[in-house]
């Protein structure tokens, strides 16, 4: 197991790598720098050479990547152009906010639409099955900007039951953080519901087909023990690997819904960044991502082996 | 059922939350963070209009756009032109309890003048642009004075430009003993408590604010008494979620889009002003392009557009039409600059046909930012001149994108948005100048420059006016810019609140108090 996750992690390293070196580079490909943004329509030549000089910007792409590779060796994410601020605890400090928006809004969709899916493939074709994947096909179509704003003008305008603005962190305070919380983790909640239902009736209808199916009811075993023992186990395995890549790709931000809920997560940390072109916070977000992702997917791979004895991490 | 019980216990929990407005304290929502709390170092807009609320300088703008002194008492120039003698007003604290003194003045002058503080505007002191302090000094507690190495009559106005920060004062406990930057401790009628990074920023009531004199606000002078216990700026990227934060209650006080301003005043607890300001929005025309190099056919660009239509549209009806790059606002905005462009499809075919225009593609450059009006501007200036049989497109850019298009003059037409500048000198500098030294200036004709050099030296209104007047005009026969009109600033705000007025895109948060 642990050879497994050494060797797995080792084969990150490439991949970290290249995702360092495309952003870096292609960041710089796209048209405007941040010196010009931050001058805006006052750039005189003078002001624009001295700021870019300021900034490292006059330095060739080469020797600035060297900079960037040589202080990323040394765990220097840089600094970033717009606030002045260290990257790294400035990323550490909006994953946090990201992730336990996602991480609550991911388990609460888990424990729902796992056995939500199960369920509407085994009464395949029934009115539960019909609502259940129509409510799962509307959940994923809605897109989740306006979800959030039927949720604020429902809950926040109409009934006023919610705060419309702002942002509590969980450590600050436990009950005001919820409060802040519960509208994004709804909305998320239900947009990745509708994505893992699916999955998971999908996995198991594929399953209820095979012949140890048929073998175990032909035993005399109740629908319940079917199901629990020798479907949902086997079936389980694709719908895991859809919860890794959901986490990963959320954990990376979820910058519409902390845009629309004024959360101050990765997300928007990223977005903003593009948009003033903050090279080092651009670069150190993306590279974070990628790690994020290649870590939960490598923690879902781990945990198979729990779910399906068959696997096995060697 | 145990979901109906979550969502009351839940209810229950947010009542102090979402509950009403505390009387003491007016919760404003600001579009983006602000980037520091060091004026006019790293800084944009939205920072300038939070650190105003803190620091001061010895001279401000007042509300018609002059300079009048702020920490100064008054300000005294020399016959040559060359000194300023800038006399404090007495009694005046800092936030940390201190006296303000001429001391506290001279070192924050020679902060600002000290290229490692990397002030915005130094290069307009230092001698960069041509003007230069020469020297700084204190020669008693209530006397600050400054020596120019040439007069000049903008030099007021630098003091005062927001993004310069006002030249605000500061305390020397305003940076760390290494001398990097800690927190501003100015004078201004707001303290800073709290700044949540990507969250919010929390001031509270200087309660030994002195004010300048005066009985009302008058811009960046008059009466600035902090008539609440504490200000909250909330960021909210989102202006639907912002529009929604105003009508729950949530947020007092916001700056909206002028789509928005019917729906909002129609709201029983909410009210809107609506004034123009200096920004200044339309279209640059390069006159570099093989295309657009020929005057005739930029004028019947000019001849085709139907600015009051435009206007209309694009500002939901509540703009007007401005040609003129001088603020509606401004005393030099006489009855020349009234006169614009105008629209007139018959001529506009003629001079068509005089260019030799055949039909030759025309492309306008415009971005989607939801803060400017590029995008509508471009889509109806394109339908008008199509009308007019002249082929023009819509290129859409990210903001960054076209900005460096506009830095490095490769474009024909761009869909472009000017920051306000007060003084006509500075209004007109921002788009002529030489192509050669900054390909970002869309008005290149040396004899039109040599009047705005003039303008820049001549501190006498009277005779500035003919001046300006001339100018207007020639940029009404070169046609390198097409202004269609200004700003709006739209704010809205909580009918608790008292004492409103919109102001050059500044939310100004003294002088308002809260009703119960």
């Amino acid at each position: 197991m642990l050879r497994f996750a050494l060797t797995r992690i080792l084969m990150s390293i490439p991949t970290l790598l290249i995702v360092a070196l495309s952003v870096f580079f292609l960041i710089r490909l796209i048209p405007g720098d941040p010196a010009s943004l931050m001058l805006g329509d006052l750039a005189d030549p003078a002001s624009l050479a001295d700021l870019k000089h300021r900034l490292g910007l006059d330095q060739s792409i080469v020797v600035q990547c060297a900079i960037w590779f040589g202080n990323l060796l040394h765990g220097d994410l840089g600094q970033s152009i717009t606030t002045q601020e260290p990257v790294l605890p400035l990323i550490l400090s909006r994953f946090w906010v990201s992730a336990q928006l996602v991480l609550v809004a991911v388990f609460i969709a888990c424990l729902i639409a796992v056995p939500a899916g199960v369920v509407a493939a085994w009464r395949q074709n029934s009115t539960v099955d019909v609502v259940l994947v129509g409510t799962a096909t509307l959940l994923l179509s809605i897109p989740t900007f306006w979800l959030g704003l039927l949720f604020l003008l429902f809950f926040g305008l109409k009934l006023q039951w919610l705060p419309i603005v702002g942002y509590v962190s969980l450590r600050d305070s436990f009950n005001e953080g919820i409060i802040y919380l519960f509208m994004p983790v709804l909305t998320l909640f239900l947009h990745e519901m509708g994505v893992i239902l699916r999955m998971a009736r999908a996995s198991t209808l594929e399953v209820l087909r095979l012949d140890y199916i048929t073998h175990a009811r032909a035993k005399g075993l109740s629908e319940g023990q079917v199901l629990r023992r020798h479907a949902f186990k086997n079936a389980f395995g694709p719908t895991w690997t859809l919860i890794g890549v959901v986490l990963g790709n959320l954990l990376g931000g979820v910058a519409v819904v902390e845009t629309v809920f004024t959360i101050p997560g990765l997300g928007r940390l990223l977005v903003d960044s593009l948009f003033s072109r903050d090279y080092p916070v651009i670069q150190g977000c993306l590279l974070f991502v990628a790690f994020t992702y290649v870590m939960v997917n490598l923690l879902v791979d781990l945990c198979y082996p729990i779910f399906d004895p068959r696997v096995t991490a060697e | 059922m145990r979901i109906v019980y979550s969502l009351v216990a839940l209810a229950a929990l947010s009542l102090p939350v979402a509950g009403p407005v505390f009387a003491q304290t007016i919760t404003a929502s600001i579009p983006a963070d602000i980037r520091s709390t060091n004026p006019g170092v790293n800084r944009e807009d939205t920072t300038d209009a939070v650190v105003m609320h803190v620091i001061e300088g010895l001279v401000g703008y007042a509300e018609d756009t002059t300079v009048g002194p702020l920490l100064a008492e008054k300000y005294e120039i020399s016959g040559d032109g060359l000194t300023y003698t800038f006399t404090l007003r007495q009694g005046i604290k800092f936030h940390n309890g201190a006296d303000l003194t001429s001391a506290d003045v001279l070192w924050s002058w020679n902060r600002y003048l000290d290229p490692k503080t990397e002030w915005r505007c130094l290069s307009d002191v230092d001698g960069t642009n041509g003007l230069k302090i020469e020297s700084v000094a204190a020669p008693d507690p209530q006397t600050f004075v400054m020596k120019l190495n040439r007069p000049s009559v903008l030099f007021l106005d630098t003091l005062a430009r927001t993004d310069c920060a006002m030249a605000g004062i500061l305390h020397k406990d305003s940076v760390n003993a290494d001398g990097s930057w800690n927190k501003p401790i100015g004078t201004g009628p707001f303290k800073l408590d709290e700044w949540k990074r990507g969250q919010s920023i929390r001031l509270s009531a200087f309660e030994d604010y002195k004010s300048p004199p005066g009985d009302r606000r008058d811009g960046y002078l008059g009466s600035k008494r902090p008539l609440v216990k504490q200000l909250n700026f909330i960021i909210v990227p989102d202006s639907a979620t912002a529009k929604t934060g105003l009508l729950g209650g949530n947020i007092d006080i916001a700056q909206i889009q002028e789509s928005d301003v019917a729906e909002l005043q129609a709201s029983p607890n909410l009210d809107v002003k609506v004034l123009q300001n200096a920004v200044r929005h339309g279209l640059i025309i390069q006159t570099r392009d093989p295309l657009l190099k020929n005057a005739k056919l930029r004028q019947a660009i000019a001849a085709a557009i139907d600015y009051k239509e435009l206007v209309a549209t694009v500002t939901s009806g509540l703009g007007t039409v401005n040609n003129s790059p001088i603020y509606p606002g401004s005393r030099y905005f006489s009855a020349a600059e009234k006169e614009g462009f105008t629209y007139d499809s018959q001529k506009a075919s003629g001079l068509l046909k005089e260019a030799g225009y055949n039909g030759e593609p025309i492309t306008i450059i415009a971005n989607k930012r939801t803060t400017v009006p590029s995008y509508p501007v471009a889509v109806i200036a394109q339908a008008m001149l199509q009308a007019a049989g002249i082929n023009a497109q819509i290129e859409v850019m990210e903001w960054p994108a076209q900005l460096d298009r506009y830095n490095s003059g490769k474009y024909q037409i761009e869909s472009m948005s000017y920051s306000a500048r007060f003084d006509p000198a500075l209004a007109f500098e921002q788009i002529a100048g030489s192509k050669e030294k900054q390909p970002r200036k869309v008005w290149d004709v040396p004899q039109d420059q040599v009047l705005i050099d003039k303008l820049a030296v001549i501190g006498d209104p009277v005779e500035r006016q003919p001046i300006i007047d001339q100018l207007h005009k020639r940029m009404l026969e070169e046609v390198p810019v097409i202004f269609t009109h200004n700003e709006n600033d739209c704010v809205a705000f909580s009918r608790k609140l008292q004492g409103v007025t919109p102001w050059q895109s500044k939310l100004r948060l003294w002088e308002i108090s809260v009703q119960n």
